[in-house]
């Protein structure tokens, strides 16, 4: 008899990191699968590039650190996609893999690798792009064109040129935008998959969400060229955020109370930088700046034990 | 709290079966929480069955009486499933039987006459912890509530429920006792829904007010984990919080086991210590399970040398007690103690030790029951950081697994919680 020794309990549920990866792809597939639609080969030769360049850093800078080389979390997979589709169209193929490189070196291995990151990786590497290729990140364009028309994001329409896009063609996505957000009802679809599956936790998007809708409800009784509620819950990189970026689990709050107070954080920095700033988004700026009060809010608001 | 596959079947359905006859025994002197008991045999010594053969060793400790009647063939260090080895005093069986009588005069029994009956059988708590019942029974504080505690919620395990579906009448005139002794204002038989059978048959012995009990009702819980846990139990049955570092009477119960209410009633009306006890066997490296009255002391090798248990394949784990906090036995030497309720026997590999980095998805924060941070306690024990445990309240944990048992990095984070235990510096 060969018998195995270890501490209580002696069961354990199936559920494993690259599950949740895969899980939180599976959501992802319903927009991927539209950019793809929308813009064709770009979005394919886009997608591929991000992932694959994540991927070789990941294994290379694993192998530096004298790291196991896992890739079978996934985690650099998924990254790869959720910066893809977060960048325009038209990015650039050299500029992707740079993006990718540096989600996965800074935003992820310099502060410790998986599960020890402030910040999230794909948010860094657009980050990052945003600040070395400003114009081509600022670049969109249009739905379905076969001369890569350019075209500006209904969010820069509105800022710049006070111009409203129809709600329903946010809604069903025929607008120009980054791969993965144009389409608000194939998001919601993917974003209730994970919620249901219990891969992600609901506080964080219910909380961001509602607070971005009261903030313009009030907007609009000020000046109606805000945009109403609608267009600012379904523009941008709204719902992107807030199902895919917001609810990592490693650079947001592990207390249910400190979920919510993200939630609203990252809701009130969004539409702050939407109406005061020279930016016409703020999505990914507010989520990463939530990100560095994670800590913070987590030792704030951790519970109290049970009859404590 | 999580919910989790309650693999009972087919155990919950099989009636209990009698293995009283052992050949040897080996009984071991810590059976308890508290002080270990002091033998009062020497090697050479002729038992009978029933006789004391250690006293308690001090105010939280407990009898313990000879199982079967024979010969002390040796006092000695030997296997114990908590303790890795402890002082066992050995029993060579005659096979000798003891009868017991009704005990005249039950009605009339005094309160300390009850008591020093309960202490004098070496009844203990049955549910796991084998905490004294006589120093339960008198509490420092009035109590209003008694709970009797049949939810059984660890997967596998069906001993509670074999007992309450067998012996139900008898742990009724058990609960009688109990509340004559602590005279409460209500009594409730809590269960989980998943014992419906049982339900049935407890809500009709409240009904037909054949016992002399306070205003009784049955509360039936939900089927998760930890539900049978005693904070958690109070919390669901009541809604009441114990507070942190207190007992139960602080918030004015007390919660029995019904095994614990059976052993009562077995002292009282007929004088039998606690020596024997229903056992559950399961577990897929079995041929089939069994629940099993056996005398405590019993050898688990002894078990399957008689051909009661048998081995359908070769056992990867053997765990002494439910799969969510058992301990683990790495060979079948081991005695059956008065706690043991069960021992699961498992052959497919059914924890992966692969370790992976935390990801801080906060499962196990979702489902703690205490509502503690499992997942700072890991990053500190692993840093050797122990002075921070206390700040994240490290001794409130109950070490119910729930945090373990959902953590898709694969910490065992409750072993992780045992290191950080013993190292944490205490504070008072």
């Amino acid at each position: 008899m060969h018998l195995k020794i270890t501490s209580s309990p002696h069961l354990s549920s199936k559920i494993n990191t690259s599950y949740i990866m895969l899980q939180v792809m599976v959501g992802l597939l319903p927009a991927t699968v539209w950019a793809v639609y929308l813009f064709g080969q770009r979005a394919i030769f886009l997608i591929v590039n991000c992932i694959l360049s994540a991927v070789i850093s990941e294994v290379l800078i694993l192998w530096l650190r004298k790291k196991p080389i896992v890739i079978g979390d996934c985690s650099a997979i998924l990254s790869g996609l959720l910066l893809a589709l977060i960048l325009p169209p038209s990015t650039k193929w050299y500029a992707a893999s740079l993006g990718s490189i540096f989600a996965i070196l800074v935003g992820k291995h310099i502060f410790g690798g998986l599960g020890s990151n402030i910040f999230n990786p794909a948010l860094i590497g657009r980050a990052f792009l945003m600040a070395a290729y400003p114009k081509m990140l600022t670049t969109f364009i249009a739905p379905n064109s076969i001369n890569a028309l350019t075209a500006a994001t209904p969010l820069a329409l509105r800022k710049f040129s006070q111009a409203i896009t129809l709600n329903k063609d946010l809604f069903f996505g025929n607008v120009a935008g980054s791969l993965g957000e144009t389409s608000s009802l194939l998001l919601i679809i993917g974003g209730l998959y994970i919620l249901v599956v219990r891969i992600a936790d609901w506080r964080i998007p219910l909380s961001l969400l509602l607070t971005t809708a009261v903030i313009s409800i009030i907007g609009f009784r000020f000046n109606p060229l805000n945009g109403d509620i609608f267009f600012h819950l379904l523009s941008g990189g709204l719902l992107m955020g807030a199902f895919f970026m917001a609810t990592d689990p490693v650079t947001t709050p592990i207390t249910k109370k400190g979920r919510y107070i993200f939630g609203v954080g990252c809701g009130i920095f969004i539409m702050l930088i939407r109406y005061f700033s020279g930016l016409p988004e703020g999505v990914m700026y507010s989520i990463l700046f939530m990100n560095a009060f994670t800590p913070l809010i987590n030792r704030y608001s951790a519970p109290k034990p049970f009859g404590g | 709290m999580i919910l989790v596959a309650e693999h009972k079947k087919p155990q919950h359905d099989l009636r209990a079966e009698k293995y009283l006859n052992p050949k040897k025994l080996y009984v071991p002197l810590a059976q308890h929480t508290g002080a270990q008991s002091v033998s009062c045999v020497k090697r050479g010594d002729v038992v009978k069955e029933g006789d004391l053969i250690a006293k308690k060793g001090g105010f939280v400790s407990a009898d313990i009486h000879a199982p079967c009647g024979g010969k002390i063939v040796n006092i000695d260090r030997w296997f114990h499933p908590n303790l890795k080895r402890s002082p066992a005093i050995v029993i060579q069986c005659d096979g000798s039987k003891k009868e017991y009588s009704l005990r005249a005069g039950i009605k009339d029994l005094k309160k300390e006459k009850l008591l020093e009956i309960i202490a004098n059988s070496g009844i203990v708590g049955l549910g796991g912890a084998a905490f004294p019942t006589h120093i339960k029974l008198s509490p420092p504080k009035p109590i209003d509530t008694l709970i009797i505690n049949g939810c059984e919620c660890e997967p596998y395990l069906a001993t509670d429920y074999r007992l309450m579906m067998e012996n139900l009448e008898e742990i009724f005139k058990g609960i009688e006792i109990i509340s004559k002794l602590i005279n409460p204002k209500e009594f409730i038989f809590a269960i989980e829904e998943n014992k419906h059978e049982a339900v049935k048959k407890i809500n009709l012995l409240i009904n037909t007010k054949k016992f002399k009990l306070p205003k009784a009702r049955s509360v039936i819980l939900k089927s998760i984990y930890p539900q049978g846990g005693e904070k958690q139990l109070i919390y669901a049955a009541l809604q009441r919080k114990v507070p942190s570092g207190k007992l139960p009477f602080d918030a004015g119960c007390l919660v029995h086991n019904v095994a614990t209410a059976f052993a009562i009633y077995e002292a009282v009306y007929f004088d039998k210590p606690l020596i024997e006890r229903l056992v559950c066997f399961c577990g897929d490296a079995l041929v089939s399970p069994k629940n099993i009255w056996v005398k405590t002391g019993t050898l688990l090798s002894e078990l399957f040398e008689a051909k009661i248990l048998e081995f359908k394949t070769d056992p990867k784990k053997i765990v002494c007690g439910g799969p969510m906090m058992g301990v683990n036995l790495d060979c079948l030497d081991y005695p059956i103690l008065k706690g043991s309720g069960g021992f699961l026997f498992l052959n497919r590999p059914v924890v992966d030790l692969r370790e992976t980095p935390c990801i801080r998805c906060a499962r196990c924060v979702d489902t703690c029951p205490m509502n503690l941070l499992p997942l700072e306690y890991a990053k500190l024990v692993k840093k050797e950081q122990y002075e921070f445990l206390a700040d994240f309240h490290i001794s409130d944990c109950i070490e119910c697994g729930c945090c373990s048992y959902g953590c898709p990095a694969k910490i065992p984070i409750v072993q992780y919680i045992k290191i950080g235990k013993k190292y944490a510096p205490k504070n008072n």
